[in-house]
């Protein structure tokens, strides 16, 4: 009986779900690498930054056969753009409200996006306490199509204003997007006015599948 | 919008935008623009596929379409028939084993974490991803990111027509993820038509797909 009690707390303790938070999640990241990555990661925690964006980036360069010393320069970089983000997410949020990781991950990925910080600061502004990624992204998406930075901030938190929220704010860059692309040379300029006169109600995706941007 | 072969962002040609909103015949197009065309709709046509009928359901067909098995034949199909039929078999365990291998499969069904590309639907927090990649020739296509921890043979996908397009969809949890495609094993691509991209930071210009998985049960999305 005592036997069979170890063998099932043995068990248990092998599939426990802190394993996979555990180290062991950078065994395959390269010996010449590891002791650098394990000592950023260590930064981010004692700083109390996200660390899965660093795990991953790590694993991601390890998966492409990245030479040690170009991964360790990705995963440094990474914590930078993460210590950069909470400092504009303190200084978006309210004076004394708690800096969510949620917010740094999602703004050092759109700083990644070429976002510049006094547009991610202006969005952050606008609505403190949501999920900040879909503005983000929505506004990161219409840039990446050649729309002006703050125009497209406009655009996003004049559709916040007037109730959209989450990712439908996703679908004002789609139709903003379509709306450029439609035949007749329309101009950005256009395109925004024209979704800025269907606002709050822009198409919504057909499908609940998600495939890629417009 | 459309990528060039460098990963540069470039318009899409208005006559073939036209075409492909059923505003321009597609015969009127000059021939390569037809060949972009018939590559766009049907890269469409396999993103607007319903989910194929469910493996249990495909059983089941089978089994419906079995003919019925005669207890006729000779010796051999006798043999086989008791080789294949399911019998009665008598286990005995001691009550202590049984417990614990009882609470063992317990443990390992409430902590071991499930398939994600497995046929289970999506969560409250979960979306469906469809992946299209257009490889003429590729023996292989598969999708490693941050969803699968950028782990080699978790998500490959299929050119059932042989016609050089790949695709496949997986359940993963609704926000942002970085992804590439690896083609034969060794080449890594960034999907032509994911439309979102990032530097992925290590330093010789290489970018990854950005995807957005959006919760398939979310409460922004307005109803239908």
């Amino acid at each position: 009986m005592r036997l069979t009690l170890s063998l099932v707390l043995a068990c248990v303790a092998a599939s426990s779900p802190l394993t996979a938070q555990s180290p062991t999640r950078l065994a395959r990241v390269p010996d010449a690498a590891r002791p650098a990555i394990d000592s950023l990661i260590a930064v981010a925690v004692a700083e109390s930054l996200p660390t899965e964006p660093l795990v991953q980036k790590a694993l991601e360069g390890t998966a492409k056969g990245v030479p040690p010393d170009r991964l360790v320069n990705g995963v440094r970089r990474g914590l930078l753009q993460l210590r950069e983000a909470r400092i504009i997410v303190a200084r978006a949020l309210p004076a004394g409200q708690a800096v969510p990781e949620g917010h740094v991950a999602a703004v050092a990925a759109a700083l990644a996006r070429g976002l510049n910080p006094s547009v991610v600061e202006r969005l952050l502004a606008a609505a403190p306490s949501e999920p900040p990624a879909p503005a983000l992204h929505a506004t990161a998406d219409l840039m990446a199509h050649g729309f002006n930075a703050d125009s497209a901030a406009d655009l996003l938190v004049e559709a916040h204003d007037k109730g959209l929220r989450g990712d439908r704010l996703l679908d004002v860059a789609t139709a903003a997007n379509h709306e450029l692309q439609r035949a007749g040379g329309r101009t950005q300029s256009d395109a925004l006015a024209k979704v800025r006169a269907m606002l709050p109600n822009v198409p919504a995706p057909v499908t609940p599948v998600t495939h890629h941007a417009p | 919008m459309m990528l060039d072969a460098g990963g540069g962002m470039s318009p899409i040609d208005p006559r073939l935008q036209e075409a492909l909103d059923n505003e321009r015949d597609p015969g009127d197009l000059p021939a390569d623009q037809q060949d972009a065309y018939a590559r766009l709709m049907t890269a469409a046509t396999l993103l607007s596929a319903k989910p194929a009928v469910s493996v249990a359901d495909r059983v089941m067909a089978e089994i419906r379409a079995m003919p019925q098995q005669l207890h006729t034949g000779n010796r051999w199909r006798r043999a086989a028939r008791w080789l294949t039929r399911p019998l009665a078999v008598t286990l005995r365990l001691r009550p202590a084993w049984t417990l614990g291998l009882a609470a063992g499969g317990l443990a390992a069904i409430l902590l071991l974490p499930g398939d994600e590309n497995g046929p289970e639907p999506p969560r409250a927090t979960e979306g469906i991803a469809q992946f299209v990649g257009h490889f003429p020739g590729a023996r292989s296509v598969e999708v490693v990111g941050s969803f699968n921890n950028w782990s080699r043979g978790k998500l490959h996908l299929r050119d059932e027509n042989h016609n050089g397009i790949w695709h496949g969809d997986a359940v993963l949890p609704a926000g942002q993820h970085e992804y590439m495609f690896v083609v034969d094993g060794e080449r890594w691509v960034a999907d032509p038509l994911a439309g979102r991209y990032v530097d992925d930071g290590f330093g010789v210009g290489r970018q990854n797909a950005v995807l957005i998985v959006r919760q398939a049960n979310s409460e922004d999305a307005p109803q239908q």
